[in-house]
C-alpha cells in the first residue's frame, strides 16, 4: 500500500479556446492537510471540479484513489467513494433540517416510494455531530444557522458518508477569527482520524497554520509540491506569480491632466470601506486584488448602481451623488461590466444596433423615430476608429471574435462621449494577440484625454496598461503603487498579506533557492 | 424545520381566524355549521388542485393547465356516464378512468418539461389551449345533464359522514395523503430538496428529470380526482365551468406561503390559503358586496402576499452577498 490516498497525474482540461489545466499532477497523502494554491484563474477550481466528478478531464489522465483507478463520472460517485467537497458557497438545502442535510444522498437511486426513516436519519446526524462536538437540535432548519454552523453541518455530512478525503474551498472566507480557530481544531481532529484534507485558500497565514504540504498551480500548469516547512510566505508568492512575461510593462506616462474623479472615504457596509483615490484626465488607474475583494462593488458604486453608505465623491471638482446608471451616463461615466456576453452586448443584433443603444434618444427625429442613416454612420465611425473586424455595421455582434466584440462594447460606451471609462476585466476570455490590441486601444483612449479605471485580476495586464495601481484586499485599498515601482510580487503581497512587501531582493533570492 | 414553517402557517391561520371573527359580526349566518361546510365544499375542488400545485411550485415549476385537464376529465367521464348502466361497477370504473386520464395528461406535461426542457409555463399554456379547444369541439359548449347519469353516482355524490359531504372528505384525504408523501417518502423529500437547492440536489445524485415528471403526473392524478369531485358537486358537466380556475388554485398555494420561485411550500399552508380565499369570497357575498369586487379583492390579497414574500426573499439574498470587510 502506498502512502497516497489520491494520485492525479497528467490531468489536462480544455475548454473551447482555453486550456484550463495542462498536464497537472496532484497527490495527497493519507491523513495530511494539503493546500492547493494559485492565483485567480490558475486552475484550482477546475482541478477540484474534476475531482468532484463535475468535469471530465481530457484523454490521458490518470486518477487513482486508494491506489485504484477511480471511476468518477458524476458528483455522487465521488461522494460514495469517500470524497466530499465543501464548496465556498456551501451546498446545503436551507429549507431542510440539519438531520436531512447530513443524511441526504444516501438514498439516491432507491425506490421513490421508499419510506423515509426519520429516526435513522436523526441518529446518523447526531452521531456525526457528536464526533465534531457540535451540539445542535437536528430538527433545526439550516437557514437558521450561521455560516460557521452551516460549514460544520457540511463537515458532519462528510463524516456521515465516511469520507476519506474532504476538500474545503475557501472555508474561512466568511468566518470570524474565533470560528476559524474552531475550524482548525476540527481539521486537526479529522487529521488524527486519518482523513485527508485539501485546503483551498488565498489566505497565506492560515495556509501555513494548517497545511502539511502545498501544491502550487500557475496558469493551469503544475509548479510544484512543497513541504510546508521548507517555504515561507514570500517564497510561496514568488512561486504563485512566477516569471511570466506576457506583455510589456507600461512605460508611457499618462497625461495626468485635471482631476476628473475624486473619492474620499467611500464606504458601503459589507462591500468596501474607506476608499479614497483620484482619477485624472488621460490617466489609467488599474484596480486589482483577489476576486471578492470588493473591486466590482466599488466600480458599481461609482456608476451609481450600488449606493455607498458614506463618503464623498467629486466629479470635476463638484461634489456629486450618482443616483442611477442613467445619471452616471449623463455625467459622462461609462461602465463596461465583466461579462460581455450577458451584460455588454446583444449578440443577435447588429453592430449598429449595439453601438447606438445607449444614445438612441439622441438619434430621434421630430416624430420620435430613429434616424437610421445617422445611426449607421455612428456605428461606422466607431468601427473605423476602433478597428473592429469584420468592419461591417450590419453583422450580428455574435459573429465576431471575443476581442472584436469587446471593441464593439467599448465603441458602444464611447458613443455616450464619456469623460470616465470604467472597464471590468477588459480582456476576459480573449486570446493573447487581441488582448494586446485592447491594451493599446485603452492607452490610445487615455492619450486622447479619457480617464480610465481598469479592473483586472491579471497582474501582467494591470502592469501593461496602468499609470497607477490600486490593490484591494477585504474591501479596502491595501496599497497604491506607481507603475514605475509596481511588480507582480509587490502587488500580490498587498493583495494577499495586505502589507508592504518584504523587499524585492529577498523575493529574487527566494526564487533562486526554490528551483522549480 | 417545524418551528419556522409553523410560524408561517400560524400567521395564515391567524389571518383566517381574524377574518372569521370579523365576518361573524358582519353576518350572523357566517358562523353556522351549514355555511362553513358550504364554504369548504365549494372550495374542495380548488383545494385538491392546489395540493397538487404545491408540489409543482415547490420544484420551481407551474402548471396552468390544471383547470383544463380537470375539465377534460369531467367531460370524458360525463360522456361515459350517459351510457353507463346504473350499477356499482360503473362507479368503480369511473374511479379508475378519471385518475388514469389525469395522470396521462399530467405525464405529457412532465415529459415535455423535463426531457425537452420547455419552460413549464409554455408547456402547460399549450396544453391548456389544446384541451379547451377539444372540450368545446366535443361538447359544442353544451352542458352534460345529470338526468341520464347512473343513479349510483348521484348517491355517491350525496354521501355525508356526520354531515360532512364526501367531496370535503376527498379533499381531506388528498391533503393528508400528499402531506404523507412529502414528509415520509423519498420522492417527497427529493421534491423539497430540488426546491431548496437544485444545484446541490444534482450533486447528491437526485434525478431532476424524474422528479419533474413525477410532480406533473401527480398534479394530473389530482386533477383526475378533482374531476370526480367537481362532477359530484355540480351533478352535471359544464364545459366552460372551470375556465380561469387555475388562477385561484395558484393563488391559494401562494397565499399558503409557498414561494412561486420554488423551495418553500407546505400542504397545511396551502389548505389554509385555499380556505382564506374561500372565506373572503363567502364573506363578501354575506356582506352583500357586488360579485365583481370579489375578483378585485382576491387580486389585491394575492399581490400583497406575493410582494411580501419577494421583499423577504430579496432581503435574504442581500444578506448573503457580502464581502468580509476588515474593521
Amino acid at each position: 500500500m502506498s502512502d497516497y490516498l489520491l494520485q492525479m497525474t497528467q490531468i489536462s482540461k480544455t475548454f473551447p479556446g482555453v486550456k484550463a489545466l495542462d498536464d497537472v499532477r496532484f497527490e495527497v497523502k493519507k491523513g495530511e492537510v494539503h493546500a492547493l494554491i494559485g492565483e485567480n484563474g490558475a486552475g484550482k477550481s477546475t482541478l477540484i471540479k474534476i475531482l468532484a466528478g463535475m468535469y471530465e478531464p481530457d484523454q490521458g489522465a490518470t486518477f487513482l484513489f486508494e491506489g485504484k483507478d477511480a471511476q468518477i463520472n458524476k458528483p455522487i460517485d465521488a461522494t460514495l467513494k469517500g470524497i466530499s467537497i465543501i464548496y465556498q458557497d456551501l451546498s446545503l438545502f436551507s429549507n431542510l433540517s440539519v438531520a436531512e442535510n447530513i443524511y441526504i444522498g444516501r438514498d439516491s437511486g432507491k425506490k421513490p416510494w421508499k419510506k423515509v426513516n426519520w429516526n435513522e436519519m436523526e441518529n446518523v446526524a447526531k452521531k456525526a455531530l457528536q464526533e465534531l462536538e457540535f451540539e445542535i437540535d437536528v430538527q433545526t432548519p439550516v437557514e437558521k444557522l450561521s455560516i460557521a454552523q452551516q460549514q460544520l453541518i457540511e463537515i458532519a455530512r462528510a463524516l456521515a458518508f465516511d469520507s476519506k478525503l474532504i476538500v474545503m474551498d475557501e472555508p474561512t472566507s466568511s468566518l470570524s477569527a474565533g470560528e476559524v480557530e474552531k475550524l482548525y481544531r476540527v481539521i486537526n481532529k479529522l487529521k488524527q482520524r486519518g482523513i485527508s484534507i485539501i485546503f483551498v485558500s488565498h489566505k497565506l497565514k492560515e495556509l501555513f497554520a494548517v497545511s502539511d504540504r502545498f501544491t502550487v498551480l500557475r496558469d493551469g500548469k503544475y509548479v510544484g509540491t512543497y513541504d510546508a516547512k521548507e517555504l515561507d510566505e514570500d517564497q510561496l508568492i514568488t512561486l504563485m506569480v512566477g516569471r511570466k512575461v506576457l506583455y510589456e510593462k507600461n512605460t508611457e506616462k499618462g497625461l495626468a491632466g485635471q482631476t476628473l474623479l475624486e473619492l474620499k472615504g467611500l464606504t458601503k457596509a459589507g462591500n468596501f470601506k474607506d476608499i479614497s483615490f483620484e482619477l485624472k484626465a488621460g490617466e489609467i488607474v488599474g484596480i486589482t486584488g483577489l476576486v471578492g475583494s470588493g473591486r466590482t462593488e466599488l466600480a458599481q458604486a461609482i456608476f451609481g448602481v450600488n449606493k455607498p453608505d458614506s463618503g464623498e465623491m467629486t466629479l470635476n471638482g463638484e461634489s456629486i451623488q450618482i443616483k442611477s446608471s442613467e445619471h452616471a451616463v449623463k455625467k459622462g461615466i461609462a461602465y463596461i461590466p465583466e461579462s460581455r456576453k450577458t451584460q455588454g452586448l446583444i449578440l443577435r443584433q447588429s453592430l449598429t444596433n449595439n453601438i447606438s443603444l445607449p444614445i438612441l434618444k439622441e438619434l430621434r427625429n421630430g416624430f420620435g423615430l430613429i434616424k437610421r442613416k445617422k445611426e449607421v454612420d455612428l456605428a461606422k465611425h466607431y468601427i473605423d476608429t476602433l478597428d473592429v473586424r469584420p468592419a461591417h455595421p450590419h453583422r450580428a455582434a455574435g459573429d465576431l471574435s471575443g476581442g472584436n466584440q469587446q471593441k464593439v462594447v467599448i465603441g458602444k460606451w464611447l458613443s455616450t462621449k464619456p469623460q470616465i471609462l470604467i472597464i471590468d476585466e477588459p480582456t476576459n476570455g480573449i486570446d493573447i494577440g487581441a488582448k494586446t490590441e485592447i491594451h493599446k486601444l485603452l492607452r490610445k483612449l487615455a492619450a486622447e484625454g479619457l480617464g480610465i479605471i481598469v479592473i483586472s485580476s491579471e497582474l501582467p495586464e494591470v502592469l501593461a496598461v496602468s499609470d497607477r495601481i490600486l490593490v484591494m484586499r477585504h474591501g479596502k485599498i491595501a496599497g497604491e503603487l506607481d507603475i514605475a515601482e509596481a511588480t507582480q510580487e509587490n502587488i500580490m503581497n498587498y493583495a494577499l498579506l495586505g502589507s508592504k512587501a518584504s523587499t524585492l531582493k529577498k523575493n529574487v533570492q527566494a526564487s533562486k533557492e526554490v528551483s522549480v | 424545520m417545524k418551528s419556522i414553517l409553523k410560524s408561517k402557517e400560524m400567521s395564515i391561520a391567524a389571518i383566517v381566524i381574524a377574518l372569521c371573527i370579523t365576518l361573524t359580526f358582519v353576518s350572523p349566518v357566517f358562523l353556522t355549521a351549514d355555511n362553513l361546510l358550504d364554504v369548504l365544499k365549494a372550495n374542495s375542488v380548488i383545494g385538491i388542485l392546489a395540493v397538487g400545485m404545491t408540489l409543482v411550485i415547490i420544484t420551481g415549476g407551474i402548471d396552468v393547465s390544471v383547470a383544463a385537464v380537470t375539465s377534460a376529465v369531467c367531460v370524458i367521464i360525463g360522456k361515459l356516464m350517459q351510457v353507463m348502466p346504473d350499477h356499482f361497477s360503473s362507479l368503480l370504473l369511473l374511479f379508475l378512468i378519471a385518475p388514469l386520464l389525469g395522470i396521462l395528461l399530467g405525464a405529457i406535461n412532465g415529459v415535455l418539461v423535463a426531457k425537452i426542457r420547455i419552460p413549464a409555463i409554455v408547456v402547460t399554456l399549450g396544453m391548456m389551449s389544446i384541451i379547451n379547444g377539444l372540450v368545446l369541439y366535443i361538447t359544442n359548449g353544451v352542458y352534460l345533464n345529470s338526468t341520464n347519469f347512473p343513479k349510483v353516482f348521484i348517491q355517491f355524490a350525496n354521501i355525508k359522514v356526520f354531515g360532512v359531504s364526501v367531496i370535503i372528505l376527498i379533499f381531506m384525504a388528498v391533503a393528508l395523503f400528499t402531506w404523507y408523501i412529502l414528509k415520509y417518502t423519498l420522492i417527497g423529500r427529493e421534491v423539497l430538496a430540488i426546491g431548496g437547492n437544485k444545484e446541490s440536489a444534482l450533486r447528491v445524485g437526485i434525478n431532476f428529470d424524474k422528479v419533474q415528471v413525477f410532480v406533473f403526473s401527480y398534479m394530473g392524478l389530482l386533477a383526475g380526482i378533482a374531476a370526480i369531485a367537481q362532477t359530484a358537486y355540480t351533478k352535471s358537466v359544464d364545459p366552460n365551468g372551470m375556465l380561469g380556475l387555475e388562477l385561484l388554485v395558484i393563488a391559494g398555494v401562494v397565499l399558503g406561503g409557498a414561494n412561486i420561485m420554488g423551495g418553500r411550500g407546505t400542504i397545511m399552508g396551502t389548505v389554509l390559503g385555499v380556505l382564506l380565499l374561500g372565506i373572503v369570497q363567502n364573506g363578501l357575498i354575506l356582506a352583500k358586496i357586488d360579485t365583481f369586487w370579489q375578483k378585485v379583492f382576491t387580486g389585491c390579497i394575492i399581490l400583497l402576499a406575493v410582494s411580501y414574500d419577494h421583499i423577504q426573499y430579496k432581503r435574504s439574498q442581500e444578506k448573503l452577498a457580502k464581502i468580509e470587510v476588515e474593521a
